[in-house]
């Protein structure tokens, strides 16, 4: 099964100033995958060469194993703009009708899914209603329902929640556990990294450009494992013990703090704190947020 | 093929949508009415100035009252088919950039030359029946008043939409390459452009100057829709009144001379060629 997408060496220069710089990615089918760095990273600008509304300078770029100007691979993708701007003299429906038609879908077709696709996205009952008088948050969900009404292999999210309150938040996260489970992949387009987290299987960060971290959110989150470690007293017998299982990053009178390659190393360290003679009153384990790992990655690119 | 003409009917649609095609019709048949009442009360009057004198208006002067008439009805109608090429198109491809409508659509299967080629449909199939359906009611009407049709109407009305379609090409070039605003200030410069040349060309025939002639020619190789309407007039003259034109030379609104087949021929590889350029622009530009 070809790569969802996959890009080479993918650069684009802005009247000689690099937006992308060298960008590396790949995406598997079926995973929901993160796209993160912050602002004037180059995330838009990628999706948009992915999309082939911008030409890259140098590089390659493969959607499902083809080039996206091939006009089949456009037929599977489903694509929700940051900037999501549509023909708002248009109704909900006849506007899901234009695209649907766009994707080339048989009329019966298309006027089978566009309840479901409504449905989807919590607009059902006001497709009779111009799109001027939606609200941003409706405009997006007829965005998102545009996005996933050719039932497409792909769908790329750039900012999807952008101006969803918290529980149309949770309705699009629904919305993508909804397209995983189909087998759906999706690329989400975000600097909500909480949404991110709650979401994504994979992830990559970029800045200026450039993918500077990738890789299973578990996996990337995981090794940043650290726990708090209190007893009565810190003693060389400890210290002893604890070699070999964790790092000691911090110490704070009777508080430790640790590091530690797994969470399954948390039992052995609270056997060996018994073991060595000492009192555990407490062992808690502070995972790292993507956050953390976000602001740690960007500014530590910066510096 | 059938995204082509998908977005061709698109274009319609947002057109009717939008109410510009109502706005332009009722404007239209405001336009219309007055200049037939105008029309029939300028006639009337002169009759009444002839009777006056205890004398019928002689047939000449009808004649070439009417005549006028109708070639003032014409170049307004012209103006206004300019007018509509240019406005209705300008936004064709810069409206949807800068409002970001485009984002969604391009990545669609759908090649971006089926794009602006339904555009370029969508506009032509608004602008130029418009401009038929103007002339003929100008024509037709001005003929149950002063009973005067122009010796060959269509084939004036086939130069004035040749000038129309040249006109929208060259805005759907502009709209692929500037914003609106700029577009549609750029073509009306052009526009005006080709009518100066127009009448400095004509100052240069009445006083001879060679320079003035050869700017004047020039001008209507670069922007041809001045040319094309003095073309277009010489079909809407009755023979005496082309030669009495001939003669006074230097009417800077009509031409006496009809149009080769070479210039025609030069406005048509013209246009294509602007076509293709627009085409090319688009297909290259990032969104």
């Amino acid at each position: 099964m070809p790569l969802a997408i996959e890009t080479h060496h993918l650069r684009k220069v802005f009247h000689g100033r690099p937006a992308v710089e060298d960008l590396n990615l790949e995406v598997a089918q079926g995973e929901v995958f993160g796209f993160l760095g912050p602002n004037g990273a180059g995330k838009s600008t990628t999706v948009k060469m992915l999309l082939g509304l911008t030409h890259p300078s140098a590089g390659v770029a493969r959607i499902l194993g083809q080039p996206i100007e091939d006009l089949e691979v456009r037929r599977q993708v489903g694509f929700l703009p940051e900037l999501f701007r549509f023909h708002d003299w248009m109704t909900g429906r006849d506007f899901l009708r234009f695209h649907g038609q766009l994707y080339g879908m048989e009329t019966a077709d298309l006027e089978r899914r566009i309840p479901e696709a409504l449905e989807l996205v919590g607009l059902a009952g006001r497709e009779r209603e111009r799109i001027k008088g939606y609200s941003k948050g409706m405009q997006q969900r007829i965005g998102l329902a545009q996005a996933i009404l050719n039932r497409p292999k792909l769908v790329i999210l750039d900012e999807p929640t952008s101006a969803l309150d918290p529980i149309g938040r949770r309705e699009v996260r629904e919305l993508i556990a909804h397209l995983k489970a189909e087998g759906t992949t999706v690329f989400l387009n975000s600097h909500l990294l909480s949404e991110v987290e709650l979401t994504c299987d994979r992830v990559a960060i970029v800045n200026k450009g450039r993918v500077i971290q990738s890789g299973n959110l578990a996996e990337l989150l995981n090794p940043h494992l650290e726990a708090e470690l209190r007893v009565d007293k810190v003693t060389p017998a400890l210290r002893n013990a604890l070699s070999g299982l964790a790092r000691i990053l911090e110490e704070n009178g009777e508080r430790l703090t640790l590091a530690l390659p797994s969470e399954d190393t948390l039992p052995a360290v609270a056997e060996a704190v018994v073991h060595s003679g000492t009192k555990l009153y407490a062992l808690t384990p502070r995972r790292e947020s993507l956050e953390d790992l976000f602001v740690t990655l960007i500014e530590g690119g910066d510096s | 093929m059938r995204s082509l003409l998908l977005i061709a009917r698109f274009t319609w649609r947002e057109a009717l949508a939008r109410r510009l095609i109502l706005a332009v019709l009722l404007l239209t048949l405001v336009f219309v009415g007055l200049y037939l009442y105008g029309t029939d009360a300028l006639l009337r009057s002169f009759q009444r100035r002839a009777a006056e004198l205890g004398r019928e208006l002689p047939g000449q002067a009808q004649l070439f009252a009417s005549a006028t008439l109708v070639l003032m009805g014409m170049y307004i109608a012209n103006f206004l088919g300019s007018l509509l090429a240019v406005f209705s198109t300008a936004a064709a491809v810069s409206g949807e950039a800068d409002s970001g409508t485009l984002q969604a659509v391009l990545p669609k299967p759908i090649r971006r030359w089926e794009f602006l080629l339904g555009k370029w449909l969508g506009h032509l199939s608004l602008v130029l029946p418009y401009l038929v359906l103007l002339t003929l009611a100008l024509l037709y009407g001005a003929q149950a008043i002063t009973g005067y049709l122009p010796p060959q109407p269509f084939y004036a009305i086939g130069l004035m939409l040749l000038g129309a379609l040249f006109l929208l090409t060259l805005t759907l070039l502009g709209s692929t390459l500037f914003s609106t605003l700029t577009t549609g200030v750029v073509l009306f410069m052009l526009y005006g452009l080709g009518w100066a040349g127009g009448i400095v060309g004509s100052v240069g025939a009445l006083t001879g100057s060679k320079t003035l002639q050869q700017i004047g020619t020039l001008s209507s190789y670069v922007v041809p829709s001045d040319r094309l309407w003095r073309g277009a007039s010489v079909y809407l003259q009755p023979e005496a009144l082309r030669q009495v034109q001939d003669v006074a030379r230097g009417n800077p609104f009509v031409g006496t001379e009809p149009l080769g087949a070479g210039y025609l021929l030069w406005v048509g590889i013209y246009t294509l060629g602007v076509l293709l350029l627009a085409l090319w622009v688009f297909r290259r530009r990032d969104f």
